[in-house]
């Protein structure tokens, strides 16, 4: 599953790269998930008026 | 009260909230990948070529070796890499002078405007033969003799190289020549200096199984030169 | 077009009437890029034409400067012809912009009588500065790139300064916001570097973030606006879609980035980055398809179920195009980007005729059609036609430039294959495996297509420049 380092020159990003999917799913995953802070908040908002 | 059935799906400000987050935040990710990219990619320097530390970008003073283009198990492609020392134009250039050489060669390949014939790192137009791995290209084998009989000398690599810059259309090697672009004796040899530090680059991999025949990749053959 | 100089409906509408002083240079661009396009056509097929006295590679140079110039004319000139129906504020320095318009046409008027005469400088950095940059799409000599820029902050100066005065739309809101990135991104393309890698790492910096990121949402705001002003879509629903638009076009376009830095030298993390996000990026661009055909069709049924007959739209041609970009922006930058987007089909694909193939739909079909939409805006504007309709050069020139275009990128999709399959997977790239595919006669049919297919796009342009002279005057008087 985890492949061993194989880049040049090791770095955070590198490292997330050896899981299968990791770095894509990492960034993916941060990108997307305040926005279900922004849903929920924007959920009250409306809900109050 | 409440209205609970109201959605949020065609609620202008959560969309625009959304967009704002989302493109900041990739901006803010990309700039992050790019420190990261730019410390790797910045150009090593002598002392890294001499103590055989591997960079992406090797520094100018790779013109004084020997380069190769080989399989590496590792990687799962090829990867270039840097052997013995070999004179380049005669000579073993300094740090300075090698920083010089290339800095002429990168000037005219944008003055000569390369790109608008050739790729370079595959970007480019497509009219004439991708020049990455230029210096390492076994069509040099045929050329170098070739162009050394026209002229009545025996040539090394980067004088045939030199040689052909400087009249391209007189040794054609297709139809669609190479025009002559006035480029000098002193231009050639920036631009030879270039192109052989750009096949010293690694590029993960491209050109794959570059100009082998599927024999030469089997044995994991090279065309260093 | 041109007649609408001299007539007298712009009332007083200063901003509208310097948006199309940008559309006419414009057209004489378009109309340039054709033609260099169709020289470096023939040279693909006949080597010896023009050999050393107008070679390829200054054909290939002034058709994708021409380019590149006339749809930055024409978004230039899109936005000082919103601006004033959006904010509703006449402009705040009309005057000053219509100066810089004057010494942009003279600017770009030297660079390319330069690289027309001059083509190449010796290697020194007065060629850099005077004679031509060598970086593609970016060959403008540094002295250009400056008065751009300064051209650029004045233009900027006026759409801002006009925005915070006048009435703040979400259309408007965008617009300003992405002009801010689009032009601090030519910045990244104007320094000189040693290194290959790191020269090409900034220049997709402008060239990547540019098309398939903040183009591409000014090609949302403007259909945005097209589509209130043409079949008149409800302006809450529009403005939705368009922030929808934003998120995904950003989200997916600004990490796509990391597809062009796959073999440059940087590190391998970008495969995956670079595959995965650029590989979202069709999704805003089919929702961008949906958008436009549902609107039309809501609101065509809306206007039929009131008792109106014929078409919604109080612009045909305009209509006929905006509709032409919804396909062909999925289609170009979509479909064809997607194909060779992932490194594994990339490392062989990457600077082929593939790409050449993407280039040709992609900049056609997400910006050249929905640009000539705003020209038959502008030609609808200044002649004060309340209904603009289709005539017969409206409909030859979309549909021969359409089927043009698509024709050279079938054909040049065809020998992309061919160079793919032999010269990378067979002969392992380099030199002569570069001139084996070349001389391959199913490549060199594809290359006799593609000339054919842009003499077809020509004529269809030539019929395009007959309609748009006269549609406006025509129009005109029948409406009297």
């Amino acid at each position: 599953m985890i492949e061993p380092f194989t880049d040049v020159v090791p770095s955070f990003f590198g490292m997330l790269n050896q899981g299968p999917l990791t770095l894509t799913i990492f960034l993916h995953t941060i990108i997307i998930l305040p926005m279900f802070w922004i849903y929920k908040q924007e959920k009250e908002k409306l809900n109050k008026k | 009260m409440a209205n609970e059935n109201v959605s949020v799906w065609t609620s202008i400000p959560f969309w625009r909230r959304s967009a704002a987050w989302v493109t900041g935040f990739a901006t803010i990710l990309l700039i992050w990948l790019t420190f990261d990219t730019i410390g790797q990619i910045s150009m090593g320097t002598d002392a890294d070529l001499k103590n055989g530390v591997t960079k992406r970008v090797p520094a100018p003073t790779v013109i004084n070796y020997k380069i190769g283009y080989e399989m590496s198990k590792k990687r799962g492609h090829e990867v270039p890499t840097i052997g013995e020392k070999q004179p380049f134009f005669g000579k073993e250039w300094s740090p300075k002078e090698a920083a010089n050489l290339l800095h002429l060669g990168k000037l005219t390949s944008q003055a000569k405007n390369c790109m608008d014939c050739h790729t370079l790192l595959g970007n480019g137009a497509y009219y004439a033969p991708d020049l990455t791995k230029a210096w390492l290209d076994p069509a040099w084998n045929s050329m170098i003799p070739m162009i050394g009989g026209m002229i009545g000398k025996e040539l090394t690599r980067e004088e045939a190289m030199a040689e052909f810059l400087q009249h391209p259309s007189r040794y054609p090697t297709h139809a669609r020549k190479m025009p002559d672009l006035g480029i000098t004796a002193r231009e050639a040899k920036g631009l030879v200096a270039f192109l052989k530090h750009m096949s010293s680059i690694d590029t993960n991999g491209f050109p794959r199984n570059f100009s082998k025949t599927v024999d030469q990749f089997k044995a994991g053959g090279t065309n260093a030169h | 077009m041109l007649t609408s100089i001299k007539t007298n409906s712009f009332e007083g509408n200063k901003g509208k009437e310097l948006g199309m002083m940008y559309f006419r240079v414009a057209i004489i661009l378009f109309g340039a890029q054709l033609l260099m396009g169709l020289i470096a056509a023939i040279q693909f097929i006949v080597p010896g034409f023009l050999f050393e006295t107008f070679d390829f590679s200054v054909a290939r140079m002034v058709h994708i400067n021409a380019l590149v110039v006339w749809m930055l004319y024409a978004m230039i000139g899109s936005v000082y012809f919103m601006l004033t129906d959006e904010t509703e504020h006449e402009g705040v320095a009309i005057g000053l912009g219509k100066l810089a318009f004057w010494v942009l046409t003279a600017a770009v008027t030297v660079v390319v009588l330069v690289f027309i005469f001059v083509q190449v400088g010796s290697g020194t950095e007065a060629s850099i500065w005077f004679i031509n940059e060598g970086r593609e799409y970016l060959e403008a000599p540094r002295w250009a790139d400056i008065g751009i820029v300064v051209v650029v902050l004045i233009f900027y100066f006026n759409v801002f300064a006009t925005y915070m005065k006048g009435k703040k739309t979400g259309i408007m809101t965008v617009m300003v916001a992405n002009l801010m990135a689009l032009a601090g991104l030519y910045l990244a393309g104007m320094f000189f570097t040693d290194n290959i890698s790191m020269d090409q790492y900034w220049w997709w910096w402008v060239i990547h973030l540019w098309v398939e990121a903040t183009w591409e949402v000014f090609v949302g705001t403007l259909a945005a606006y097209a589509l209130i002003k043409i079949i008149g879509a409800k302006r809450e629903v529009v403005e939705m879609w368009l922030w929808i638009e934003v998120l995904m076009l950003f989200g997916s376009g600004i990490l796509g980035l990391g597809h062009h830095y796959f073999w440059i030298g940087t590190p391998e993390y970008w495969w995956e980055i670079g595959a995965l996000f650029s590989a979202l990026e069709p999704v805003p661009l089919i929702a961008m398809f949906v958008h436009v055909l549902y609107d039309w069709g809501k609101e065509q049924g809306i206007a039929k179920a009131q008792g109106q007959t014929g078409t919604v739209a109080n612009n045909t041609p305009a209509l006929s195009w905006i509709v032409t970009n919804a396909f062909g922006n999925f289609l170009g930058a979509g479909i064809w980007g997607f194909f060779h987007t992932l490194p594994q089909v990339n490392i062989y694909t990457h600077g082929s005729q593939f790409t050449a193939a993407h280039g040709h739909l992609a900049f056609f079909g997400a910006y050249a059609t929905i640009l000539i939409g705003m020209f038959y805006m502008g030609v609808q504007y200044a002649y004060g036609v309340e209904r603009l309709k289709s005539t017969f050069k409206s409909k030859m020139a979309i549909f021969l430039i359409t089927f043009g275009v698509v024709g050279m990128t079938v054909a040049l999709t065809i020998a992309g294959y061919e160079q793919v399959l032999v010269e990378r997977a067979e002969l392992g790239a380099g030199w002569n495996a570069f001139f084996v595919a070349q001389n391959l006669p199913w490549y060199v049919q594809a290359q006799l297509w593609r000339a054919i297919m842009g003499v077809v796009t020509f004529a269809g342009f030539v019929f395009l420049v007959l309609d748009l002279l006269t549609i406006g005057k025509e129009a005109k008087e029948a409406q009297a």
